[in-house]
């Protein structure tokens, strides 16, 4: 579904992806984990082209999406994104927030747009709070919101980068049962996350990035109980600990 | 079954509050206080005497509609340009940018003053010939002369304002046009439906302030007798001597002038404060001033 071949990217001076490949299968849910700094969120945002990689190509479903003439926006649509900062549209309610892409880039009625998108907040279990802004809404309530959102573009894959970093702890828990129930779904996912209950119940592989690098792929099982490199056993040691 | 029509979104938020309502009455109040009360009783004038008007009318009346005028003009010009310039300011093209901040550091840097003396001075030397000759040969030069003071008033008002609005685009996170484009939206879609509705209200409060500020400013077109209130009032007293005006009714001529420029800011800023309270959002509030 999404394949990712040689990525390069620097930020200035910062060589920030060196040479990422991997493969993600349909149904599939990955889950990258590695120190801050890693390039983890910056793999991402090459995926969606929010940030555009010096060389390399990106797949998704097939197409080759980082060439001259293929839109941004139409990549876009393809894969949904989750910010660790939600990024809501403070200006606009739940429902607003979900319609917007649905009425401004499917260009799909405002009535057949709100319909959709109460199921979505149904889905996401905020039905009630449709009309509420943002500044409104919990953490965990305004990240389901973003989960909506983007799934009401009827996207091919879902991108998480650490939607629960910025949670409460007591907020993390239903964002991640959300998230659980869409890969249960069959949503191809890539979650960059440190919550290591949901990479050992949900993802189906796990990468361990360092230094704008894939040191080592596996399951959970692999990676957490048996890692092969030292710098995955080092850093699964301060995260497990 | 309820469909989306039949089930209204968010209520708009209440405009007419009782306290809107409490300072409308305790304006008013207090404006009959002092014209009926405390004029009266301190300076042993009335502001509702016949022969008073009979003689200041005509003159006030002129007057005020060149300062309707005056503000008609300059205002929306003012809000343009400031929103343009503002607008430049954050641009991340040089070409853009640099131009905004000199226009913005050189209309700040000068008194309006000095602006409106240059202006009426030399202004109408900067007007191309064809210009001059196409649509402006029905006016006298004297007015063209006011009129470029005007804008040169507008323009000093809209360095602030350029200030007010790049405030209101910084004030938005990154975030929000990165979410935008995550959704497929096209970078202007991001700003027409993200971007500038968030910095629109951001912007508002603080705007409110600087309209008060330009309608005041418009007073110093008298500097070079343009038409409006303070020079027609001034004009007054020039022929006094000659029409049996008591001296005390300076000092009425004057008071008059400045409830004229009180009532106009006030409403101004109020009117505002509507706009403010139809656009609240829960999370976008800035502070009021």
């Amino acid at each position: 579904m999404i394949r990712v071949e040689d990525i390069q990217k620097h930020f200035g001076a910062l060589h920030v992806l060196r040479g990422i490949t991997f493969d993600v299968q349909k149904a599939e849910a990955i889950v990258i984990i590695g120190p801050s700094g890693s390039g983890k969120s910056t793999l991402l945002r090459c995926i969606n082209l929010l940030v555009e990689p010096d060389s390399g190509k990106v797949f998704i479903d097939g197409v080759h999406v980082n060439r001259h003439g293929i839109r941004h926006e139409w990549v876009r649509q393809q894969v949904g994104m989750v910010f660790q900062s939600f990024n809501l549209f403070t200006h606009l309610t739940a429902i607003e927030n979900v319609t917007l892409g649905l009425t401004r880039v499917k260009g799909i009625p405002h009535d057949q747009a709100i319909e959709k998108a109460r199921k979505l907040l149904a889905r996401v279990g905020l039905a009630a709070k449709e009309n509420a802004y943002p500044a409104e809404l919990s953490g965990g309530q305004q990240q389901r919101v973003a989960i909506a959102r983007a799934l009401a573009m009827d996207p091919k894959a879902m991108l998480f980068d650490e939607p629960t970093s910025a949670l409460d702890p007591e907020y993390i828990r239903e964002v991640l049962d959300v998230m659980a129930a869409l890969a249960r779904e069959g949503m191809t996912m890539i979650v960059v996350t440190h919550e290591m209950g949901f990479a050992s119940n949900v993802a189906s592989r796990i990468l361990f990035m360092d230094a704008g690098k894939i040191i080592e792929e596996g399951t959970a099982e692999d990676i957490f109980q048996n890692p092969k490199e030292d710098r995955t056993r080092s850093f699964v040691s301060k995260i497990l600990r | 079954m309820e469909t989306a029509a039949a089930f209204p979104l968010r209520a708009p938020p209440k405009l007419v509050t009782r306290l809107t309502i409490v300072h409308l009455v305790e304006m008013i109040l207090g404006g009959i206080l002092m014209v009926f009360v405390v004029l009266p009783s301190i300076f042993r004038f009335s502001l509702v005497s016949a022969s008073f008007w009979q003689i200041y009318g005509r003159f006030y009346v002129t007057g005020l509609f060149g300062t309707f005028f005056y503000v008609a003009l300059t205002l929306p010009l003012s809000v343009v340009l400031g929103f343009l310039m503002g607008w430049a300011r954050v641009s991340r093209i040089r070409v853009f940018s640099w131009p905004a901040s000199l226009y913005v550091n050189v209309f700040r840097g000068l008194p309006p003053l000095i602006l409106v003396i240059f202006a009426s001075l030399f202004g109408t030397n900067l007007v191309p010939q064809p210009i001059m000759d196409r649509f402006l040969s029905g006016f006298r030069r004297g007015d063209i002369a006011v009129g470029l003071a005007a804008i040169a008033i507008a323009m000093h008002s809209s360095a602030y304002q350029a200030e007010i609005f790049r405030a209101g685009f910084q004030s938005v996170p990154k975030g929000q046009q990165e979410a935008a484009q995550a959704l497929g939206l096209r970078p202007w879609q991001g700003m027409m439906h993200v971007i500038l509705p968030q910095t629109f209200r951001l912007s508002l409060p603080p705007l409110g302030n600087e309209f008060a500020v330009l309608i005041k400013d418009t007073s110093i077109l008298a500097a070079i007798s343009g038409t409006e209130l303070v020079a027609k009032s001034r004009d007054l007293l020039g022929i006094l001597p000659a029409s049996g005006f008591p001296i005390v009714w300076i000092f009425a001529v004057w008071t008059v002038v400045a409830l004229t420029y009180f009532v106009l800011t006030y409403s101004v800023t109020r009117g505002l404060r509507l706009l403010e309270r139809k656009f609240h959002t829960p999370g976008l509030e800035s502070i009021s001033l």
